[in-house]
């Protein structure tokens, strides 16, 4: 079986291929790697790159831990075959801080003690930051339906809201979710 | 092993050659899973991701459509209450950002909320191969659990139906998120007065409630005929106990969900009973 004999078929990934030249940005940084094409975008962010902020817990998509940001969009890195995320500009908890200077959200979860063991902080503080772009002035029962697809098992749940609704107050403007 | 397609006909030609051994990928919200954890396995990857013709969705006054790679966060804000509820009950928000219309229906879960909703619809499934394209009633299109009617050189394009009058989706399930349906049902009107039901979760595919409908084609939606109606649901549906409920709960709860539904959409109204 010979792809290229098929005009209309691409030849740039034969079978013979074992890795995918990766090309994206991470945390606002041109970046690279050869990764197995059967690799999550969690593993290759991890394992190969290093940043370990990031966690993986069920591998499931359902506890939120390994959420990042794809192009501005929250989602869970264990998911995504790394390759389906070339060129895209991906944002893990490492990319939140303005050098020493914190995000929003990162002072809030500190101010509020929001953080038990911390395993679901990373994705917690992505998610909380996708969702007060949406929605810059929540209530608490909007933070919930936001964070709802973060699942914490220290049962901190109350610090979070707090720190999320915390986080927002110094925007302006209702909340645009839906 | 992996091949990143930038239109349908390169991605149909891919899969054309290379047949049962490659596995079109979209959101990957099921099919990653599934390959960790050793259900399937993924040799050759055909993904999807760079296909944006088959993102696009249009919400027309007469006949909507909806594109196998639309997100189900998209239809969240729909004003179709079937379909954008049921999109509000697929996992969480990351989920319903990634995970797409066509994965969900080509999945063919029995508890699949957008299939749910899509069949109560009476929605179509557009399907396109290198030989062309073939338009079937999506109810057609399921015919055991996870098993459809695809060719295994086609690919799900889109989805159409006539936009209803008024709509409805019901969710029973044991978490507000990321929990799969108990049961879960959809219901819509059209100007014309037919009425479509369908239900997750109490069958092996998402289930048409064909004879409750016909019922209601001669009777209307009285109170008298929705509770005859919500009778005949528990009788049609084919519930099975598993972890999730009981066969008699299941259909317990079926009775209630369609009996909840007619009523609300005897008014006309738009409805929301997640």
């Amino acid at each position: 079986m010979s792809l290229s004999s098929n005009p209309s078929v691409p030849a740039s990934l034969g079978d013979d291929q074992a890795t995918y030249p990766l090309s994206f940005t991470l945390n606002g940084k041109p970046t690279e790697a050869q990764v197995h094409p059967l690799s999550t975008l969690l593993e290759v962010v991890r394992e190969d790159l290093r940043y370990t902020g990031t966690k993986g817990a069920c591998h499931e998509g359902e506890c939120g831990s390994c959420t990042v940001l794809v192009d501005g969009v929250p989602m869970n890195s264990c998911l995504i075959l790394a390759p389906q995320a070339q060129g895209a500009e991906i944002v893990t908890v490492e990319g939140l801080a303005d050098g020493e200077t914190l995000d929003r959200v990162q002072e809030a979860f500190l101010a509020c003690g929001a953080v038990q063991c911390g395993y679901c902080t990373p994705g917690l503080l992505i998610s909380a930051k996708a969702f007060l772009e949406k929605c810059p002035d929540p209530t608490p029962e909007e933070v919930r339906k936001g964070m709802e697809g973060n699942i914490c098992r220290c049962t901190g749940y109350m610090k979070v809201v707090d720190a999320v609704v915390q986080a927002a107050k110094s925007s302006k403007g209702g909340c645009h979710a839906e | 092993m992996f091949y990143q397609p930038k239109t349908v006909e390169e991605a149909l030609a891919i899969k054309a050659e290379l047949g049962l051994g490659a596995r079109f990928v979209a959101g990957g919200t099921d099919v990653v899973v599934q390959m960790k954890k050793g259900r399937l396995s993924l040799e050759r990857v055909i993904d999807l991701s760079r296909l944006g013709d088959l993102t696009e969705a249009r919400l027309e006054d007469d006949v909507c459509y909806v594109g196998a790679l639309c997100a189900h966060r998209t239809l969240e804000t729909w004003p179709i209450p079937v379909l954008a509820d049921a999109a509000r009950q697929v996992g969480g928000p990351q989920i319903r950002n990634r995970g797409t219309v066509g994965g969900n229906v080509g999945t063919a879960s029995p508890a699949g909320d957008v299939s749910v909703a899509l069949l109560a619809l009476d929605a179509s499934i557009d399907l396109m191969s290198v030989r062309g394209t073939r338009t079937l009633p999506l109810r057609e299109f399921f015919v055991g659990v996870g098993k459809t009617a695809i060719e295994p050189d086609e690919l799900i394009v889109g989805f159409r139906f006539r936009r209803p009058k008024a709509s409805g989706f019901y969710k029973n399930g044991k978490r507000n998120s990321v929990a799969i349906s108990v049961v879960c049902a959809g219901a819509s009107v059209w100007e014309d007065g037919s009425v479509a039901i369908a239900l997750g979760s109490v069958a092996p595919t998402p289930l048409r409630l064909t004879g409750t409908e016909a019922f209601l084609r001669e009777r209307g939606l009285g109170a008298e005929a929705i509770a005859e109606a919500a009778r005949l649901a528990t009788e049609e549906v084919r519930p099975i106990t598993d972890h999730r409920a009981s066969a008699d709960y299941r259909r317990a709860v079926s009775g209630i969900a369609v009996s909840r539904l007619l009523t609300q959409l005897q008014g006309g109204a738009h409805v929301a009973l997640v």
